[in-house]
């Protein structure tokens, strides 16, 4: 099991490699494990999160792609579905067991198909258009709806820590 | 196929969610033409559950074996195929998502196939075409294989074996969600069926999937639940809407359908669910701390007495010393307050009515505590009287019965009376036991009175008839050979069974109606009235005519 995952890790970060993808980087925290990877997210551009570098450390479990891997950002993340230790909220990192009644159709939940940069293109676009409604930092989400001009400052903030950080 | 068409009928007749329940009994009877054996095996199986429910009323409930369920299922399954012209695996699909209800997805589909194959993700072909031959890349480990190696469901989205064995196998670990199973692809709405399942998952996790299918058609079955005794395997199929809702498993279990407690007409489901919960709730165990300990002055730590000085000494780290009866610090004990044994401060208060809200409220909670324990006594001590009377049931039946009818030169047959006495005796206990706990929660001082008149009426008939079988009766078993008594005996025996039956039938109906017979005002006549009208016999005519003195307060509870 732990070997097919590998494979297809090793796989995946080569053909990032290759073909570099828009918005992000990904690399290995440490060579000789492939199931820690650190990513570096590029903040859309029209969006509050313009201009910043953000790393993220996403953990793979042993059965991938099977289960989800969690994405947990290190630099200082203010967004409605960022924990505040740093780790993200999205449905499709959710694995289909979540549901307690396990009768929820799997669509929207992880499923094995997804790859790195899947996972990537759904976090990018969670920093473009927040998901209000079930926020993991509910703070930021409140903020998010009633008071912008705040949450804006609140955000280049981080956007500024992350610039001086490179 | 005559059989079919009626099962079609019946079927229709129970469709729409809110009068699922509404067909009445003739039509669940004729539903089951096929099931029609199983009424016989009850029956010859003779066992106790299933002659215990008979005593009560005309089942409206079947119980089901596992092969029973399987075959009920299957049944289900093949219908359904036959009707729709689909395949069996498809036809799985399709109740698993209609939970069992034939009726229901029959409406759905013919009213709108297209709909109903959409939401259900029955594709009627390929989204993804497959090229005839060459290579194909899996859509998860991105490894190319021949396109023979590739499977897909009824869409086509292409995957290796190795990721399908991957991905249903977590699916199934991860519960019974794994029933709807869909595609990895996650804008496909295609099911995975059972066929799938067959040829790509181990044989552990096609074992706890073929569970997880048959406990579906149980558990998410409206007319079906388990026996929730532990251990026991059957279902109940249950036909409401008629007559009482207890039900008896072939284990010997018997339960209220509704609320899955063991059975307990007549008390209904709500205050059995709080009764229990007070048994089991941490309240009474504060009500003892309150009525028992009181707390140190100083830590707060519940301190319960147990010498007789009132000189108190809490345990260290506290070690505070202090008064028993006015709980202030023992150092201003001495001459001032009257000696170190007559705290007077405490008798002043005393007398002038000033106890302090805390003496109040443990005065109280000793109170209501001893009330609920006189209930709790009566209620469990009547539980462990039946648990007894269905051990002495089961051993009369399978050694002294026969012992019996060869001291006496009797047949087995006509022994029958004390089985009969047995079985009433549990049926009793039970409904006595239930009583205890509608007592508890009884607040109306003239209901009270009347109940707990018809109560002990119950009860001490129920105790003569139990004392006869259980002591009357060893006299004859130990006898050297038949006893001229033993005529009377049954006659004895016999009449106390059925005195004892009416007494109960009469609590029963009158707790079941809650009691509304009961004049507030004329309660304690009321009861003397009955007492009078029961030593002329009839049970039933004081039933009646208590039913004409309750029509002027109809609203009475």
């Amino acid at each position: 099991m732990s070997s097919q995952a590998s494979l297809l890790l090793q796989k995946q970060l080569k053909d990032l490699c290759k073909h570099p993808v828009d918005g992000f980087s990904a690399g290995l925290v440490d060579e000789k494990n492939i199931f820690e990877w650190s990513v570096t997210i590029i903040g859309p551009p029209d969006t509050p999160y313009e201009g910043g570098f953000f790393n993220a450390i996403m953990s793979f479990p042993q059965n991938y792609p099977n289960s989800p891997p969690t994405v947990r950002f290190t630099s200082d993340m203010w967004h409605p579905n960022v924990y505040s230790d740093g780790r993200v909220c999205i449905s499709i990192l959710h694995p289909p067991g979540d549901d307690p009644s396990g009768y929820e159709l799997a669509s929207e939940r992880w499923t094995p198909v997804h790859t790195v940069e899947s996972i990537m293109l759904s976090i990018i676009s969670m920093l473009s258009g927040p998901n209000d409604e079930s926020p993991a930092n509910v703070e930021a989400a409140k903020e998010w709806r009633e008071k912008r001009d705040e949450f804006k400052k609140k955000v280049s903030r981080c956007v500024r820590k992350s610039q001086e950080m490179l | 196929m005559d059989s079919e068409d009626d099962m079609l009928d019946a079927h229709d007749m129970e469709s729409g969610d809110d009068d699922f329940y509404s067909g009445g009994t003739d039509d669940y009877n004729d539903t089951d033409d096929d099931v029609e054996p199983d009424y016989g095996l009850i029956e010859e199986d003779a066992d106790n559950s299933a002659m215990i429910a008979s005593h009560r009323s005309q089942k409206n409930y079947l119980v089901l074996k596992e092969e029973d369920i399987c075959r009920h299922q299957k049944d289900d399954i093949g219908r359904v195929s036959m009707v729709l012209s689909i395949s069996e695996v498809e036809a799985s699909i399709l109740l698993l998502h209609y939970r069992w209800s034939v009726s229901k997805l029959h409406d759905e589909w013919f009213a709108d196939e297209e709909r109903v194959r959409r939401t259900v993700g029955i594709l009627e072909g390929p989204v993804v075409s497959t090229p005839d031959g060459g290579e194909l890349t899996c859509g998860i480990c991105f490894d190319s294989f021949r396109v023979e190696e590739i499977v897909s469901a009824s869409c086509g989205h292409p995957f290796c074996p190795t990721c399908w064995t991957g991905y249903i196998s977590t699916t199934i670990n991860d519960g019974p969600g794994c029933l709807l199973l869909k595609c990895p692809d996650p804008s496909c709405p295609a099911a995975v069926g059972r066929d799938m399942i067959e040829k790509l998952a181990s044989k552990e996790d096609k074992k706890k999937y073929y569970r997880y299918f048959l406990r579906s058609y149980i558990e998410d079955n409206r007319k079906m639940k388990w026996c929730p005794a532990p251990g026991c395997e059957h279902a109940i199929d249950f036909a409401a809407g008629t007559g009482s809702s207890d039900v008896s498993c072939l284990c010997s279990h018997s339960f209220c359908w509704n609320c899955t407690e063991e059975a307990h007409r007549p008390v209904d489901c709500d205050t059995v669910a709080q009764w229990i919960r007070k048994n089991s709730a941490e309240s009474e165990n504060m009500n003892w701390i309150l009525a028992n300990s009181k707390p140190c002055p100083k830590c707060k730590r519940p301190i319960e007495k147990n010498h007789g000085c009132m000189h108190m000494t809490c345990t260290p780290p506290c070690k505070y010393e202090f008064c028993w009866l006015c709980l202030n610090a023992w150092s201003d004990h001495g001459e001032r307050t009257g000696g170190f044994y007559a705290c007077n401060r405490y008798e002043a208060a005393k007398q002038e009515g000033l106890y302090d809200e805390a003496e109040k409220r443990r005065e109280m909670a000793k109170n209501s505590l001893e009330r609920y324990t006189h209930y709790y006594e009566r209620w469990a001590s009547n539980q462990v009287s039946r648990q007894k009377a269905i051990g002495e049931l089961q051993k009369m039946q399978t050694v002294k019965l026969k012992k019996l009818g060869d001291i006496q030169w009797t047949p087995e047959s006509q022994l029958k009376f004390i089985t009969e006495a047995w079985l009433q005796i549990i049926e009793c206990r039970r409904v006595l036991k239930w009583t205890y706990a509608y007592g508890y929660y009884l607040a109306d001082q003239a209901k009270r009175q009347f109940f707990e008149y018809l109560q002990g009426e119950a009860e001490s008939g129920l105790e003569r008839l139990h004392k006869c079988v259980e002591k009357e009766l060893e006299e004859f078993q130990h006898a050297e050979g038949p006893s001229e008594g033993f005529h009377q005996f049954r006659t004895k025996l016999t009449g106390f069974t059925s005195t004892t039956k009416t007494f109960f039938e009469n609590l029963v109906k009158a707790l079941e109606n809650g009691l509304a017979d009961v004049d507030s005002q004329a309660a304690s006549s009321k009861s003397t009235n009955s007492k009078a009208s029961k030593t002329k016999g009839g049970g039933k005519d004081k039933g009646s005519s208590k039913n004409g003195g309750s029509s002027r307060n109809p609203d009475d509870n």
